[in-house]
């Protein structure tokens, strides 16, 4: 069945789509940041008022190397990136239901919640797979800011590696969270819109609060993109590993739920 | 051994409602083994409603569908003991028949190289690998019915597997269909093309209203109707069904 499920994903290109604006989305943001920014800042012709407003990257720090590293694009913002891999998986989940797949799939396998199960591995295994392309990416992006600036690696391997390997555990658990949006929404546009709104709302409901109490009650920093980039930018492993832990849990919650939701539904 | 589990397919008393709307009432029917039984009925009569319950894809209200004895859904090995045709066959536009039918062998757990046997038997290995949005819905057809035979089940349930196809496939399907039940197959056949029924099925259940007005051998329903399967047809369905056509609309001509 996970055999199955993978290339149900790998023969559509939806998937492909999605894989390559991820990949294009995050080369665009890095290489802005790293090599665009400091040419513009550099260049003579750059109005030096407008120079001095740049967000430059002082590339010399091992945090800023690292946040070049951060799969997520950084800062916590709604990236190309998140979009792409939440939609990645919103689609892996509602594929089934819109040309009507499910029937076939629930004919071989009745008991639906193995199905889930197959879809959890397959979509998992797919966004595994463009966190290490977005690794990659990324890692390349850095090298080439880098030489352009003729500045050393500062972070260590173990730092590189860490920021490399949380970002593409981010990348996996959002592309399940978003295939459990697309098993319980199942029609296209509302699970686009859905999945969409919720992203957007997130950081301005989290400002909102922010603003009003002064501080973040808990269940707000257990939203789907704080935790994530709470992952990738965890400063220990304690941090990493309660971002994992809540990450964990809120895909468990949503993906139990959308299991029960297809062993209860009529096809 | 029972006689549930040597029966292929047994429907007891299945009943199902909508929101409220009775669709399905107090079904029953079997279909024996070398058998093709013909589920014939009017648009939203439950038939489709009916195979759905037997597959396990709506939960009936009350009663039960047996497959050999057991619910579909407690089959450990669904797609070797019953092929299912049903809504064109679920196929993704994007996807080539080749790899609509490997996914359904990985489903099944069944080797590749069936997925090529498939695709000659029912005439479209040379457009293996066009993109179903190319397809005619024939040929659309022909790939759900490969799906369904991936396995090379021992039931055949099929919901208007005729639709779309072209004169020779409906003649292949006919003659594909018999050999089936000839060879110890069981085959449900859910279709409005009576001359088609008449021509294959051994047993007829007649469904209107969401109630079984007739299971009987298809000589049983030739015999009570001097030869004419139409006529028995619309004798079983219900009176309001066929007082809502005019039967003669140029009589007063």
């Amino acid at each position: 069945m996970l055999r199955a499920e993978t290339l149900k994903l790998t023969t559509v290109p939806a998937t492909k789509i999605a894989v390559l604006i991820a990949a294009l989305g995050l080369l665009a943001t890095q290489l802005v940041s790293t090599v665009l920014m400091p040419y513009l800042v550099n260049s003579e012709g750059t109005d030096p008022e407008v120079a001095g407003e740049l967000p430059v990257i002082d590339m010399t720090l091992a945090s800023e190397q690292l946040a070049v590293l951060n799969l997520l694009g950084g800062s916590g913002s709604i990236g190309v990136v998140l979009i792409a891999v939440i939609l990645l998986g919103v689609l892996a989940g509602i594929s089934d239901f819109r040309f009507g797949g499910m029937v076939g799939t629930a004919l071989a396998q009745p008991r639906r919640e193995r199905i889930v199960l197959a879809k959890t591995g397959a979509t998992a295994l797919i966004g595994a797979a463009t966190g290490l392309i977005l690794a990659a990416l990324s890692v390349t992006a850095l090298l080439l800011a880098l030489v352009l600036d003729g500045t050393a690696l500062a972070a260590t391997l173990p730092e590189v590696l860490g920021t490399l390997g949380r970002g593409v555990l981010a990348i996996t658990f959002l592309s399940l969270i978003g295939l459990a949006f697309g098993l319980l929404l199942r029609n296209q546009l509302t699970a686009v819109l859905v999945t969409l709104a919720v992203l957007v709302l997130e950081p301005i409901l989290l400002g909102i609060i922010q603003l009003a109490t002064g501080t973040l009650p808990i269940w707000a920093q257990l939203m789907p993109n704080t935790l994530a980039h709470a992952l990738i930018t965890a400063p220990n492993a304690l941090t990493g590993a309660a971002a994992t832990a809540a990450l964990t849990a809120l895909t468990a919650l949503l993906l139990t739920g959308a299991a029960l939701t297809l062993k209860r539904r009529s096809l | 051994m029972t006689t549930q589990e040597n029966e292929p397919l047994l429907v007891e008393h299945l009943s199902k409602s909508f929101r409220g709307v009775r669709r399905v009432e107090d079904i029953s029917f079997s279909v024996g083994a070398g058998r093709i039984t013909g589920l014939l009925g009017p648009n939203g009569a439950g038939k489709t409603t009916t195979i759905r319950m037997l597959l396990g894809l709506i939960a009936p209200d009350a009663g039960e569908a047996l497959v050999f004895g057991k619910p579909f859904r407690d089959l450990s090995d669904p797609t070797r003991v019953v092929g299912a045709v049903l809504d064109a066959g679920g196929l993704h536009p994007g996807r080539t028949a080749r790899q609509h039918l490997r996914i359904a062998a990985a489903q099944g757990y069944h080797a590749v190289a069936r997925v090529e046997e498939v695709l000659t038997i029912v005439g479209l290995s040379a457009d293996a690998d066009r993109r179903i949005r190319d397809y005619s819905l024939g040929m659309r057809q022909r790939v759900a019915i490969a799906a369904a035979i991936l396995g090379d089940p021992k039931i055949l349930v099929l919901d208007e597997p005729a639709n779309g196809l072209d004169p020779a496939g409906i003649y292949w399907l006919k003659h594909y269909l018999r050999s089936f039940a000839d060879h110890g197959g069981s085959v449900l056949l859910s279709s409005h093309i009576l001359a088609d029924v008449e021509q294959i099925a051994d047993d007829i259940v007649a469904i209107a209203d969401g109630q079984v007005r007739s299971a009987t051998t298809l000589a049983e329903a030739l015999a009570a109707s001097e030869g004419d399967l139409e006529d028995f047809y619309l004798s079983m369905i219900s009176s309001s069904e066929i007082s809502s056509f005019e039967r003669t609309p140029h009589a007063a001509r």
